[in-house]
């Protein structure tokens, strides 16, 4: 990256369109590179660059515009899905967990400023309660039931195996963001204990040696749709 | 569509339902459907399609059998009603074929009925062999093959048929056998009978008295008395088939809200989510106050991690929880009631709210119901995880949408409540058991049970026990009852150390006390509580230390940091637990472990924390042996103490392994404690 900058910035008359296709990373490189060899960063070059970065700064602007009037326009239909009802605020917050998987931060802001309720107190309740999430789920869920009927059946030699297989504790997500890991109380399938939850699909009577397998099919079932 | 009025529930009272001759219904529960209930759906309704049988194709929800899932129920003309359980969609397509079209029972998969006959009414066409005794699968088949000789000797082989069961509702009575259709049930039967069952009964229409299993069925089931029954997606079939609606109507033209009251008053139904308070009490007084608005709340938010009732009455049959719940808003004068219900649950929410949404098309939600003076609302509100929730004022904090924190009490919910005014919260058994009553009277009701605790009650039991399932038994019946008799017994046939019931706020009853009647007041005589009706049975080889921990683990996480005993208290407890379990415990920890749970139960603000402690203390009063070995040698020690206790022998007299332990660790006498 930085050689193929070098080559192209001989030092001036640089035609405009080689900035535009910079990168900050890249710009910014060239500027110290500049100074270094120059002592200063020429007129031509400097201007050149801040009307690039405004062209570029302009469109993140228009993104980020896009997004907000999506989240705004979502929250406000789960608001006015249940605007006339009292105590809602749960009720709001499953409707978005639904949609996102989590609450994101930007939509539990706009959620205050559109039920005119603090922040911190949406923040109370979704930290309070176990089910909402404050961090996107992974491409794939590894769900563990660790009920009494399942912890008596051994469900914590599938927890320990689980965790081996994933590199990750309970709670946690892989660092490539494929794999969510979660233990849960009790998902009421007791008669099947001990019971694991792969993706939405519930299998009963799990053997800890059963575990790897239920991973590496997820893996090859990517590779196969990649 | 039409609004219903008191006429049309009168003419649907007085039309006999007919049952179409031929259906299949398949039982869509949570459970059924996560070990494959829907691939059994589908792979009927495709072969129904491609070869144009015209059997109708039904959903229920769950009768029960867990340790069956997927459950089947297959009704044929000249044929006996029978449920198959493992149904995979290879099983089904063979029902279609075997039973359907060539009226031979399916091997390995009938659940025998539980109903059973003293007199043969037909002429038998099928008999069903199980063995239970040891070694079961072999006698089965030589059972089986001896019928089939005998029949085959009488010239009656292509008449009868003999098929071995999955499970027959009886165990360790020898071999047992079904005579269908009447249900006619031989139990320790042994190989020379064999001739006489076929001479007698099959042949002449006789009954061997000497064979006859006389004891009917120990359950009775009222809560759970259209589970399996009916269709739960479907408000028709609720109304026709199983007359639902039939109380309310009764009540809201017949009764007075105060007639309803004394009718609960005579049933003397107490709450089924544990704390046994008296149904009727509960509503008089949430009446008796004077307020612009009155709530009734359902309760389902089952948070006991091993228990599953509430979910299978909520899946399987929401219209009799929705019906007792518009009584209960009749007889309080309540116009909005609530359903709470936890997140994890979802296809128990979304049949109560297709409940909610037929009711109030048909009219029997919303103004003026049925034609009366009468209005009544119902809503769902979902819970998100967090146990606490389940105690009645954190109920309702949470409803009102905020952190379920628990509020003290009083004020009671009957007198502030939702939004500050009188609630009445109901557990769903509860609700479910109301229609039953007014239909029936309270008088009925009250004649199951004992003196104090009246009635039947639902248990879930699961852990190490053969037959996981959900049973619904009078009180007063006996835990070996439960387990023995319904359930079939430990797991493996090991020996059986304990009970739990009442999840995180009950405790342990250990072996010795296993013939103890179940009721309100004896379970907490033995520290434990009846709790909403989770189960757990333990055999030798769990650890009583370990249980004690992973409850009070559930416990401190969902400790909701309110009040210092609890929040602290607790952690503190699991700490000391976690030392013993770990072999670093020492000898004044019992009294530590005494002494904070004391305080966590005198001074906590909710039941949670007051109860937190409860599985601790009634470990160490039946098991303090187990927590002593576990401090004198570390857990190996313990669990080969815990073994040689499974003997029978007293504890073998070895010394603990000093090498293993830290060398702090006073001594301590295993027998001194004891």
């Amino acid at each position: 990256m930085k050689s193929a900058a070098h080559e192209s910035v001989p030092g001036a008359g640089h035609r405009p369109i080689e900035f535009a296709r910079q990168d900050e990373g890249s710009l910014l490189d060239l500027l110290q590179d500049l100074e270094k060899r120059h002592g200063f960063v020429p007129r031509d070059v400097s201007d050149e660059i801040a009307r690039v970065l405004e062209v570029k700064l302009e469109r993140i602007r228009r993104i980020q515009g896009k997004l907000e009037s999506t989240t705004r326009r979502d929250v406000q239909q789960h608001v006015e899905r249940w605007r006339a009802e009292e105590g809602n605020l749960i009720m709001i917050l499953h409707a978005i967990q639904n949609q996102y998987g989590y609450v994101p931060r930007e939509v539990a802001m706009e959620l205050s400023r559109e039920l005119g309720v603090k922040l911190a107190r949406i923040y109370e309740v979704i930290t309070f309660y176990h089910y909402f999430k404050l961090q996107p789920p992974g491409a794939h869920n590894i769900t563990v039931c660790n009920g009494t009927a399942c912890y008596l059946k051994g469900s914590t030699d599938l927890l320990g195996e689980t965790r081996t297989q994933l590199g990750i504790a309970e709670g946690q997500t892989t660092t490539d963001r494929q794999f969510h890991f979660e233990v849960v109380r009790c998902i009421g399938c007791c008669g099947m204990a001990p019971a694991m939850v792969v993706d939405g699909k519930t299998c009963g009577h799990v053997k800890a040696t059963d575990i790897a397998g239920f991973i590496s099919t997820i893996k090859a079932q990517k590779g196969a749709t990649k | 569509m039409s609004k219903l009025t008191r006429e049309d529930l009168e003419t649907i009272a007085t039309q006999p339902y007919v049952d179409p001759l031929e259906w299949i219904r398949v039982q869509l529960d949570t459970g059924g459907i996560a070990a494959g209930a829907e691939t059994a759906f589908s792979a009927l309704a495709n072969a129904r399609n491609e070869r144009h049988l015209s059997f109708s194709l039904l959903r229920a929800g769950s009768v029960g059998y867990s340790f069956a899932d997927p459950v089947v129920e297959v009704q044929s003309a000249g044929m006996p009603r029978i449920h198959y359980g493992c149904v995979t969609p290879e099983v089904a397509e063979a029902i279609l074929d075997q039973h359907m079209a060539g009226h031979r029972l399916l091997e390995d998969h009938v659940i025998a009925t539980r109903a059973r006959s003293m007199e043969l009414t037909a002429p038998v066409t099928h008999v069903l062999v199980c063995d239970t005794g040891p070694e079961a699968s072999s006698k089965t088949q030589f059972f089986q093959f001896s019928f089939n000789e005998e029949l085959k000797r009488r010239g009656l082989a292509d008449r009868v048929q003999v098929a071995r069961a999955l499970d027959i509702g009886i165990y360790n009575q020898g071999a047992v056998v079904q005579l269908l259709p009447s249900a006619v049930t031989y139990v320790n039967v042994l190989a020379p009978d064999v001739a006489r069952i076929v001479a007698e009964s099959v042949e002449n229409g006789k009954v061997l008295d000497d064979l006859l299993c006389k004891k009917p069925d120990k359950q009775v089931r009222i809560a759970l008395r259209h589970c399996g029954n009916v269709d739960p997606g479907r408000l028709d079939d609720y109304l026709r088939r199983v007359g639902g609606y039939q109380a309310l109507r009764h009540s809201l033209f017949d009764l007075t809200p105060e007639q309803v009251i004394a009718e609960m008053k005579a049933s003397l139904l107490r709450g089924r989510g544990g704390a046994g308070f008296p149904t009727w009490m509960k509503w008089q007084l949430t009446r008796a106050q004077a307020a612009p608005q009155h709530y009734v709340i359902c309760n389902g938010d089952e948070g006991d991690p091993g228990a599953f009732m509430d979910r299978s009455v909520l899946e399987s049959d929401p219209h009799a929880v929705l019906e007792g719940m518009i009584i209960a808003g009749y007889a309080m004068g309540a116009s909005k009631g609530y359903f709470y219900i936890r997140a994890e649950y979802p296809k128990a929410v979304e049949r109560i709210d297709k409940a909610i949404q037929e009711a109030r098309e048909q009219g029997l939600l919303g103004e003026k119901i049925l034609g009366s003076d009468f209005s009544f609302d119902a809503k769902i509100r979902l819970g998100a995880g967090a146990f606490v929730c389940g105690e009645e004022t954190a109920l309702i904090a949470s409803i009102e949408g905020k952190r379920g924190s628990p509020s003290p009490r009083p004020p009671y919910p009957s007198v502030r409540g939702l939004w500050g005014m009188p609630t009445a919260i109901n557990n769903v058994e509860t609700l479910a058991c109301v229609p039953a009553i007014l239909a029936k009277g309270g008088a009925w009701f009250s004649s199951f049970g004992t003196a104090t605790s009246k009635g039947t009650k639902v248990f879930a039991v699961t852990g190490k026990v053969r037959n996981a399932q959900l049973v619904e038994v009078p009180m007063g019946t006996t835990l070996r009852e439960i387990i023995y008799d319904i359930c079939g017994g430990v797991l493996d046939d090991k020996e059986i150390k304990a009970v739990q019931t009442g999840g995180p706020s009950g405790g342990v009853i250990p072996v010795q006390h296993l013939d103890t009647p179940v009721s309100y007041e004896s379970l907490q005589q033995l520290g434990s509580i009846m709790g909403s009706g989770g189960m757990l049975v333990m055999d030798k080889t769990d650890s009583m230390v370990e249980v004690a921990k992973f409850y009070l683990k559930f416990c401190v996480d969902e400790s909701c940091g309110k009040c210092a005993p609890c929040r602290i208290g607790g952690y503190q407890l699991l700490q000391i637990l976690d030392k013993i379990s770990r072999g670093r415990g020492n000898a004044d920890d019992i009294a530590l472990i005494r002494r904070i749970c004391l305080s966590m139960q005198r001074a906590s603000l909710c039941g949670l924390g007051q109860t937190a402690s409860n599985p601790v203390l009634s470990t160490l009063r039946y098991f303090n042996e187990e927590y002593q070995a576990f401090i004198a040698g570390g857990p190996a020690y313990a669990r080969k103490m815990s073994r040689a206790a499974t003997g029978g022998a007293p504890a073998a007299p070895t010394a603990p392994p000093r090498s293993a332990t830290p060398p702090a660790i006073p001594a301590v006498s295993m027998g001194a404690e004891l």
